[in-house]
């Protein structure tokens, strides 16, 4: 569609994205998101990392080099950021519990213990330590999920297994939607005479309702029950990204799918438009503001070549410190690869810098210096860059009606 | 197309709506880029399921990094096609038009062949499933309709597609009404089966031949000044993805150029300030499912944005279920299970909204819905008459 003209156009369909959408769409303004495909939401584990560097991500945050974008937002639009954030998933049907005083821990699919912020209620009641006895629930046949990793590494920890009949995570999930199959699990797992203290299940619960089942589950079996993360395809992941994208279309956002984004349109320090291809005419959508939250290798906002680094969208200049060489550590599990850096840099009004463009505002992965790995603070910043990122983004368009 | 540019994140295997229900297949990641690797034009094509997918381009759609596993599988279903003999289900679905256009001339006989218990064995028998009513063929098709309506500068040559021509001709004399009352020159040009369902069964040069002979005929309208409109979603996939593409027909380019989808060139109308419409109020509650070859066509929903301007229309966006039949797909009877499975999860998602009405751009989704759920399903365009007081009476 060729004269189609929106407020704001969103690119990338990630937590940053989505959530700004929803935040201008909720202020009155029209807005689109474009994206090239599913958000690296998807494959995460659907925990919200604020901060991991410290028992109390905001301390955490005070800690982070000077140069982090954390620092570009103030505690207040932090703590908004992550109340919005649960008053949002609690409209949705998928609450999340947890404060911004005090990380958690939820059990990893290695057995291990994942430090986040914010946690799907289905992983609430995960043990906060090696003490509690387990028993895992597992299924037949299912390839991303072993628990001989946990057992060999808590003490007091059992399993057992269930045949759902199907062994994919995505089919399991959708069979506990299905009331019959709900039953059929029900007796049999009550037929286990489980006397652990908690009930352990790979994150398959369900799709729409996962915390309803695993509340369910609680109740009829009378202990904890709690969800484990598996590695990719992860339903807390999906169910995460699923809802983000229900609330803002709730809010009357339109997506537009599998747009990639190829080229721009613009006029002197402002962009007109964006463009993609499309087997006829190609596609274009003028805004009168952009977000960019294309995110960062994974999500595709950066690629990396043999000699540099580039940003796919507007061909923002990319920071990246010191060169090649410098980008890899010799240490494969290392949490310092320089690469970890690169990203965009922005100012205080999330616009660019270094360049001339006045409406587009970056949140997200996209923005350097985040070293998300090793400061363990995913979705936690793109939240919290998301509102100052809408945030600038509405004083810009209605200075400029 | 790259399957070299997959980095196995699974994102795509989630959203096949097949992989979720049979355990026979085995997803878009393993069926498309995985198996492609161990794929060699020297061998024969040897994996017959690639038949269980049902081209819905769900996984194209998700896939973060541009891979197309859909396509992937629909040139292993091409090759395969073309080194296997033909079963008696595929060729007749295939040849669908045929069978169809037999249909509509003899409708009353073949209505009541299809829906007696000796009809529904022999269908049964040769694989096709008999679920859901098998559609009605009507008497009086688009082709026998009128031509010029109304003279205006914008000249439309409507492509009705299959569905619509042989089942449900009157929503065709609609959508000519709606055109028209937008001030449109509208023709009916000389048209045959998109080519699709000869596509989906393997079949290519069944698929090039129906192609060619409409690529002829639209190429010749768009030279006479006209615009190409589209309403059945997956004819105007096929014809601007696979016309230029796995087709490789020589117009196809410039046929996609000038094709549009119904609601997309109303909006185009609106927008150069050539139509303005008057939408009238329809008070009503709809569920809005949006066909897959919607999604796949990256025009966004543009039938969404012309009902979002009609007042006491309530409307909810379904984009994230396949209801399962994916034209010929369900029919066949070793798809049955798979296309109800799927087709539930979209019906129940519904009948939670308490919707009176189903809508979707494609007449296949529309039977589907309908004859799982007993929802009464609408074509947007239908909406929109009422809105703007458009029947079929003159
Ligand atoms: C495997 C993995 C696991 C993770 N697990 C966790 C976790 O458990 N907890 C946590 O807090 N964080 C986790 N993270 C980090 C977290 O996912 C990200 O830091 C954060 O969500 C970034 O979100 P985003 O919205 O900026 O971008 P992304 O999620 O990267 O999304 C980018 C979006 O932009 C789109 N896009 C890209 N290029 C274009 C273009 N040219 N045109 C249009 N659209 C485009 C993409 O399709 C995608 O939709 C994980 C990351 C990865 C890779
Ligand atoms: S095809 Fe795309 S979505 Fe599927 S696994 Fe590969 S990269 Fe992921
Ligand atoms: S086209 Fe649809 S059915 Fe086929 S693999 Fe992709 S998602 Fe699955
Ligand atoms: S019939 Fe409709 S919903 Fe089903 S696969 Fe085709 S386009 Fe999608």
């Amino acid at each position: 569609m060729s004269v189609t003209e929106y407020d704001v156009v969103i690119i990338g369909a990630g937590a940053a994205g989505l959530t700004t959408g929803a935040l201008l769409a909720e202020r009155g303004f029209n807005v689109a998101l474009v994206t090239t495909g599913e958000p690296t939401a998807c494959l995460s584990t659907g925990c919200i990392d604020v901060c991991s560097c410290d028992e109390n991500p905001l301390t955490g945050i005070k800690n982070l080099p000077p140069e982090h974008p954390f620092h570009l937002v103030d505690e207040k639009t932090i703590r908004q950021s992550l109340n919005y954030f649960q008053t949002v998933m609690m409209d949705m049907g998928m609450p999340y519990a947890g404060s911004i005083e005090k990380n958690r821990s939820v059990v990893s699919a290695l057995g291990t213990f994942k430090t986040s912020c914010l946690v799907p209620s289905t992983m609430e009641a995960a043990p906060q330590n090696n003490t509690d006895s387990i028993h895992i629930v597992t299924f037949k046949g299912i390839k991303d999920f072993y628990p001989g990793y946990i057992v060999s590494r808590r003490k007091n920890t059992n399993f057992s297994v269930f045949d759902a009949g199907v062994y994919s995570i995505m089919s399991i999930a959708s069979r506990f939607e299905d009331k019959n199959f709900f039953e059929r699990f029900i007796i049999w797992m009550d037929k286990l005479r489980i006397d652990e203290d908690k009930i352990a299940l790979p994150a398959v619960a369900g799709l729409e309702s996962a915390s309803e089942i695993v509340n369910s589950i609680a109740v009829l079996m009378g202990k904890p029950v709690f969800e484990i993360p598996t590695i990719p395809p992860s339903m807390p992941g999906r169910r995460l990204f699923n809802a983000l994208k229900k609330y803002f279309r709730k809010k009357g956002g339109a997506i537009y799918w599998a747009w990639p984004v190829v080229g721009t349109e613009k006029t002197g320090k402002l962009i007109e438009a964006v463009t993609t291809h499309s087997e006829g005419r190609p596609n274009s959508i003028n805004a009168r503001a952009f977000i960019l939250g294309t995110g960062s290798f994974v999500g595709g906002g950066l690629t990396a070549t043999r000699q540099d680094i580039t940003e796919n969208v507007f061909n923002l200049p990319v920071h990246i410190s010191g060169p090649r060489e410098t980008w890899f550590d010799n240490d494969y599990f290392s949490l310092n690869h320089g690469i970890g850096r690169a990203g965009i840099i922005v100012d205080s009004s999330m616009r660019p810098a270094d360049s001339p463009w006045n409406n587009i505002f970056l949140c997200g992965g996209i923005l350097a210096e985040t070293e998300i790995l090793k400061n363990g603070c995913g979705h936690g910043l793109a939240l919290a860059t998301a509102h100052a990122a809408a945030q600038s983004c509405a004083e810009y368009l209605s200075h400029e009606l | 197309m790259n399957y070299e540019h997959c980095i196995r994140c699974t994102i795509c295997v989630e959203n096949c709506p097949v992989f979720r229900v049979n355990p026979d297949f085995p997803g878009p990641k393993q069926a498309g880029p995985d198996a492609q690797r161990f794929r060699s034009e020297k061998e024969k094509a040897q994996d017959e399921w690639v038949f269980l997918c049902s081209q819905c381009k769900r996984c194209e759609m998700a896939c973060p990094c541009g891979v197309e596993p859909a396509q992937i599988i629909l040139r292993e279903q091409q090759r395969y096609g073309k080194e296997h003999p033909q079963t008696a289900t595929h060729l007749l679905f295939a040849n669908n038009y045929y069978l169809s256009a037999l249909g509509s001339l003899t409708a009353p006989l073949a209505n009541k062949f299809a829906s007696t218990e000796t009809g529904k064995n022999i269908l049964r028998k040769i694989g096709i499933s008999t679920y859901i009513p098998f559609p009605k063929f009507s008497f009086r098709t688009m082709r026998q309709g009128k031509k010029n309506l109304n003279k205006g500068t914008k000249k439309v040559a409507f492509f009705y597609g299959c569905f619509i021509n042989f089942y449900r001709p009157d929503i065709g004399r609609k959508i000519v009404r709606l055109l028209a009352a937008m001030n449109v020159d509208v023709v009916l040009p000389p048209q045959w089966c998109c080519g699709l369902p000869a596509l989906g069964n393997g079949n290519l040069a069944l698929a090039k031949y129906f192609a060619q002979k409409n690529a002829s005929s639209l190429s010749d309208y768009i030279d006479a000044g006209y615009d190409i409109v589209y309403a059945c979603t997956s004819c105007g996939l096929c014809i601007l993805h696979d016309y230029p593409g796995i087709m490789e027909i020589p117009q196809g380019k410039k046929i996609a150029e000038s094709s549009y989808n119904l609601h997309e060139y109303i909006i185009k109308l609106i927008n150069e300030g050539y139509a303005k419409p008057e939408f009238g109020k329809v008070r009503r509650k709809i569920a809005y499912h949006i066909p897959c070859h919607l999604r796949a066509l990256k025009i966004g929903y543009p039938a969404q944005k012309l009902m979002a301007t009609i007042p006491g229309l309530e409307c909810e966006i379904f984009d994230d279920t396949c209801c399962g039949l994916s034209g010929s797909y369900g029919f066949k009877e070793n798809n049955e299970f798979t296309a109800i499975q799927i087709g539930n999860r979209a019906v129940s998602l519904i009948k939670k909204t308490g919707a009176k009405n189903i809508v979707a751009d494609c007449g296949s989704c529309r039977m589907q819905l309908e004859g799982l759920s007993g929802i009464t399903a609408l074509d947007p365009a239908e909406i929109l008459c009422e809105s703007l007081n458009i029947t079929n009476q003159k």
